[in-house]
């Protein structure tokens, strides 16, 4: 391990189109200050869903605004958001890859829990409501999993290791802790990596019902009245890079990918294992080089289910023991919604922000204490304090974790 | 009428759960039958396309704490309240 660790990896860019609009800046600033994305649901069908509430990317958000037109066509709403943001990304990193020689160093990984929905939802009315004899001939390279991947490839030439990940709600952090391993392990020198999702269609907002897992006014996450998650939409697209090449061009650096930790439970398809969760926690410091009194802040899974929370909050005891009671850990989800292969990517955004500026976003909507939940999670308020290092948890149904360790810039 | 409701509820109930319709008891919870998380939401599922009804979301709960006299009760409700609405016949 030793020689690999030699190489860092560190956060030079990021981009993100969320519930508050496009921007990573906006969404931190919406975050830190305990604002609200969750709105009414706005869809065309909203009057034959139980569900009342979603977190989804305002209307104003005009893609024909940023995409040129020959390129708008061959998208489905994932893609529209990932290359909006890749774009935010690369430009604030200042890199230029129209020498077609970084490009090939250069790779792109983006996670996504179900691709392509809108396209998927869009194609099957025409088919079996409509009756229509033919589907959209763009719909299979709209509709692929790694459309996002490759647009954002094509539209900047970058020519190293382009693919998708997805593991549902765990896919970004996923995709980001491939992309980091490729630059460690001498594959790429950067990559673009992130999560892009957009699956607030009839069908599948049907399906979330079926579950019985949504809330129906807000996101509650560790509160005693919590009732559920409230899926939200977006995009956030990351450039990782080579501590040494961000430093040879004098790059600003927003933040050192220390390390991660992978971990599946291997138990149940949905309900989450505390071990398997604390395991991946534990992976991700080891693999930075910190110790749990390393670490100052948790952006936390809860995603406001009965199960997730008290759950966590239990892997977070075994994987921190003493130190958890001084942890400060907060679920963003409160206010972004559950992006599922998004949400990690979006949740960066907040530990970058956090880091930073050294204030915790807080908790939204957390007013019933639950004696299952035991921590500090911020509540409803921000918190200015100085975060030296933190823990972003992401864990997928199907058992899935994958926990970003982030520091602060070398 | 009831008892037919409580003969279909647990017969729905025996087979997601595998075992033989007279072990069921009224006071067995879903989780006692060895029905638990994905499991009790599906024998919801079928319970409402049974009976062509709708259960109210149990917001913050767990299905698999409910009793099998919870759920036949909670159907027979349903049933009422549709006929009540005037969409019995259907």
């Amino acid at each position: 391990m030793s020689n690999v660790s030699m190489r860092r990896v560190v956060i030079t860019g990021m981009g993100a189109i969320s519930p508050f609009g496009a921007g990573a800046e906006t969404l931190w600033q919406g975050l830190r200050e305990g604002h609200s994305g969750i709105r009414p649901l706005r869809h065309p069908d909203a009057g034959r869903l139980k569900v009342k509430v979603a977190a989804q990317v305002p209307a104003s958000f005009d893609p024909a605004a940023h995409i040129d037109e020959r390129t708008l066509p061959l998208l489905d709403r994932t893609s529209e958001f990932a290359l909006h943001a890749a774009r935010e990304a690369i430009s604030q990193s200042g890199l230029d890859f129209g020498d077609g020689v970084l490009g090939l160093r250069t790779a792109v990984i983006v996670g996504t829990g179900v691709g392509g929905e809108t396209t998927q939802d869009e194609q099957s009315k025409r088919l079996y409501a409509d009756n229509a004899t033919r589907v959209h001939p763009l719909s299979i390279v709209r509709l692929m999993t790694n459309a996002s991947a490759s647009q954002i490839s094509i539209a900047y030439g970058l020519r190293g290791p382009t693919f998708a990940v997805a593991s549902a709600c765990a896919s970004a952090n996923h995709a980001i802790i491939q992309a980091g391993q490729m630059i460690r392990y001498g594959l790429a020198d950067i990559a673009i990596a992130g999560g892009t999702e957009a699956c607030i269609t009839y069908g599948a907002m049907r399906a979330w019902e079926a579950m019985r897992v949504l809330a129906d006014e807000t996101c509650r996450p560790f509160s005693a009245n919590r009732r559920g998650l409230v899926l939200g939409e977006g995009a956030g697209i990351f450039v990782l890079e080579l501590l040494e090449h961000a430093q040879a061009r004098g790059a600003t650096i927003l933040a050192e990918l220390a390390g991660s930790g992978m971990t599946a439970d291997a138990t149940d398809i949905v309900s989450p294992s505390a071990d398997g969760a604390a395991a991946a926690m534990r992976q991700a410091m080891v693999d930075a080089g910190l110790t749990p009194e390393d670490i100052d802040y948790v952006n936390a899974h809860g995603t406001g289910t009965l199960a997730n929370d008290s759950t966590e909050t239990r892997a977070i005891r075994l994987a921190f023991g003493a130190h958890a009671d001084r942890l400060a850990v907060s679920s963003t989800k409160s206010m972004h919604g559950h992006a599922l292969g998004a949400s990690g990517a979006l949740e960066l955004v907040a530990v970058i922000g956090a880091l930073r500026d050294s204030v915790v976003p807080p908790t939204a909507n957390l007013d019933q204490p639950d004696p299952a939940c035991d921590l500090d999670y911020v509540p409803n308020v921000g918190r200015e304090m100085p975060v030296r290092a933190a823990l972003s948890n992401s864990f997928a149904f199907g058992g899935l974790n994958a926990v970003l360790a982030l520091k602060h810039a070398p | 009428m009831n008892d037919t409701t409580q003969q279909q509820v647990f017969d729905i109930i025996a087979k997601q759960a595998k075992i033989d319709v007279s072990t069921i008891k009224p006071e067995s919870t879903l989780k006692d039958l060895g029905i638990e998380s994905l499991e009790a939401i599906e024998v919801i599922f079928d319970i409402e396309e049974h009976f062509n009804i709708n259960f109210p979301d149990q917001q913050g709960a767990n299905f698999d704490s409910d009793t099998a006299q919870s759920l036949v009760d909670a159907v027979q409700k349903a049933l009422d309240d549709k006929v009540a609405a005037g969409e019995g016949s259907d």
